[in-house]
């Protein structure tokens, strides 16, 4: 089953390198829109508007026809199409923006039906005007649909090389305003900082970014490069310019990434790169050393074995010596299971504070300072929760029994609470 | 060009003149014909229930809305042109605390305005470290925002407001969802920046800690009362303020809504004016 299904995906490993062996402009000018994309991504991602990229890239359409049917009345040179094409789809881009923000505030419209509203009435539009071209103009929908980054030509590399670094140096200068603006819109317009001018500035950039790109990925999948791997930097990292750098990494590693992987399994390039760039924000959630699933689960886990270790070094402390084959008084007084009393206690004698004669255990000198501490952290904390937090003394020791962990503010405690006697039991509270 | 009526006693502009200001959303007014006015240094605190008109009003101040009717003056000019002289300090529900941002970009934030785009320079930089010293903050700067305690939160927001080098702070809520202690805390910082000369005005649902301000004013959608909290402050006052809105207030408006679906031009302009 799987073997079939493998042999008709016809891998050949081979092809690996071959989109920088033979197709290097396209793949780097691929890379290149990655960049860029992952880059605005950010913005769009922390201003919670990945809905207005999906919609801005299929409003382009509208315009993109629209500029080929001015072109072919006016008769224009050939090699300025591309900057026409640019023109129209940055033109139909920004007044989508400028119509949903219209249609949203001047209506009961909720602004994610306005955004589904505008595009989808763009892209008709679009379509409609299609058929209306000049028999013998070429437009290849399912290119503008689908992308087809073998077709990219020097117009479109042109393109790209104009766009990208003119955008990027613009987020660069802009870095503060953007930042500003999409973290505190409200103060930034009591500030006096044209929030909306802003605004469109970053929308009529998406547009270019997404025209010079389309053939890359085309309309449908392109909002994946812009949202993608902003959200995956996103899990990464706590700092803005950081993220901006990390999107923009992963942008352009998926770009080049995905040709490889097309050539490598005969599948187009726009939905390759697309894979590569959700495997990698699969990866950022798993993996993310500060976010990530996986180092969350560690960190609980790796705290639970230690307060677990703490717990059966007390129980020793106050039972005495503990035969290793009975974890019965030690599982009643800790509450754990007797292979979690074995490994405690195995890791314990690890770290030399408890030692193993004959099957017995025991506390090392080191085990019973250690315990000594937990003691007295626990008491220190019960008499700071009755008397600075106001908490009932016959609850407290539960709660007690959760912070005495955290032992290392036993000093402070003590002075806090002026060097204390006793607890609120009226046990002693040994003195480190 | 100073409005007479926006000079207090002594001949000084008030810091806020707030004059027949009324406000409508949909014709339904928020705002009828609110006028007060706050001296230099003044510390008010505004209360009143949820849907009073409160953050409208901080709105007002912060030239981001102009009234349909009625005007708002800063320190003698209309909102509007005063905005660098005003900083706010917004709800914490209104941020976002997962944004990418240390504890010291959201102080420089306040310097939005100087250099190239609001590239901070040297002493931007330094503005913003006396800012973070002033709030007790220093040690916290290149903290995420998120790993801060609620009180030490607020503090990075006053921080921003001190490093804007604003005349007049408008804070929205800044004791919700803290503790006591913190609540003291931030009490403590206010009455710091008051002693420096600025002028601050607090929406603030707190009714325990009104004496502590110089003016109260209650707000339920009219100015209900406003002066020194000992005269102001009673329960006839109280019940006035939160005891739910007048009756034939809503019917009044009720009527005038329905004559605008009509296309009846004489609209919003309220029983009270």
């Amino acid at each position: 089953m799987t073997g079939t299904l493998l042999a008709q995906l016809q891998i050949d490993p081979s092809q690996v390198l071959a989109p920088w062996a033979h197709w290097l402009p396209q793949t780097l000018g691929s890379m290149f829109i990655g960049v860029t994309c992952g880059v605005l991504g950010c913005f769009v991602v922390l201003r919670r508007m990945a809905l207005i990229g999906d919609a801005l890239s299929h409003s382009i359409l509208p315009g993109v026809v629209g500029a080929l049917l001015l072109f072919g009345m006016v008769g224009a040179s050939e090699k300025w199409l591309p900057l026409w094409l640019l023109g129209g789809a940055m033109v139909a881009g920004l007044l989508t923006a400028v119509i949903i923000s219209i249609v949203h505030r001047h209506s009961r419209t909720k602004e994610d039906s306005a955004i589904g509203i505008a595009f989808t009435a763009m892209f008709a539009l679009g379509l409609i005007a299609i058929s209306s071209l000049p028999r013998g103009t070429h437009f290849d929908l399912k290119c503008f649909v689908y992308g087809e980054p073998l077709a990219i030509a020097s117009p479109d590399l042109w393109l790209m090389g104009i766009i990208c670094p003119l955008v990027l140096i613009i987020v660069a200068l802009m870095y503060q305003r953007l930042k500003l603006i999409s973290f505190d819109p409200v103060g930034a317009s009591a500030l006096g900082v044209p929030v909306q001018l802003i605004h469109y500035l970053l929308m009529g950039m998406l547009a270019a970014t997404i025209v010079a790109g389309i053939k890359s990925t085309g309309v449908i999948l392109v909002v994946a490069m812009v949202i993608t791997p902003a959200s995956a930097a996103y899990q990464l990292t706590n700092r803005l310019w950081v993220m901006l750098v990390l999107a923009g990494a992963i942008g352009g590693v998926s770009a080049g990434l995905g040709m490889s992987l097309a050539f490598t399994v005969n599948a187009p390039t726009g939905p390759s790169m697309v894979v590569v760039v959700v495997i990698l924000f699969i990866l950022a959630v798993l993996f993310s050393p500060s976010h990530g699933w996986v180092f969350e689960r560690l960190r609980k886990r790796k705290l639970a074995q230690h307060v677990a270790q703490e717990d059966v070094l007390k129980a020793v402390y106050r039972l005495g010596e503990q035969r290793i084959d009975n974890p019965q008084p030690v599982g009643e007084e800790t509450g754990l299971s007797p292979s979690r009393i074995r490994k405690s206690i195995a890791r314990l004698v690890q770290e030399g504070l408890v030692r193993t004669v004959d099957g017995v255990a025991d506390l090392t000198d080191a085990g019973q300072k250690h315990a000594q501490e937990l003691v007295r952290a626990h008491r220190l904390w019960e008499t700071y929760l009755v008397k600075e937090a106001g908490v009932d003394p016959s609850v407290v020791h539960d709660q007690a029994e959760r912070l005495e962990h955290a032992h290392e503010l036993a000093e402070a405690l003590d002075r806090k609470l002026g060097k204390p006697e006793t607890d609120p039991h009226g046990s002693q509270i040994p003195r480190g | 060009m100073i409005d007479q009526a926006s000079m207090t006693r002594d001949g000084e502009t008030a810091a806020v003149y707030a004059d027949g200001v009324t406000i409508a959303y949909d014709a339904r007014p928020v705002l009828r014909s609110v006028s007060f006015s706050v001296p230099r240094g003044g510390m008010v605190g505004v209360i009143g229930p949820n849907g009073a008109g409160k953050s409208t009003l901080l709105k007002c101040m912060l030239g981001l809305i102009k009234p349909d009717y009625g005007q708002v003056e800063v320190f003698g000019q209309p909102a509007k042109e005063a905005r660098r002289e005003v900083a706010y300090v917004p709800q914490t529900e209104a941020v976002d605390w997962d944004f990418p941002v240390t504890v010291e970009d959201v102080v420089l934030m306040g310097r939005a305005l100087e250099g190239f785009f609001g590239w901070p320079a040297r002493k931007d930089r330094e503005r913003a470290q006396h800012a973070l010293d002033q709030v007790g903050m220093t040690r916290y700067a290149h903290r995420h925002i998120r790993q801060l305690s609620g009180g030490q939160q607020r503090r990075v927001f006053l921080a921003r407001a001190l490093c804007q080098e604003a005349e007049l702070l408008l804070l929205d809520e800044p004791f919700a969802g803290v503790d006591a202690a913190s609540e003291h805390a931030i009490f403590t910082l206010i009455d710091d920046i008051r002693d420096l000369g600025k002028t601050v005005i607090v929406v603030n649902h707190d009714l325990s800690i009104l004496e502590r301000f110089d003016q109260v004013l209650m707000l339920n959608q009219r100015v209900i009362a406003h002066g020194s909290p000992e005269t102001v402050v009673n329960d006839a006052n109280l019940s006035a303020t939160y005891g739910g809105r007048l009756a034939l207030l809503d019917e009044a408006d009720e009527t005038l809504r329905q004559r605008i679906s009509r296309d009846d031009r004489h609209i919003a302009r309220t029983a009270t004016d």
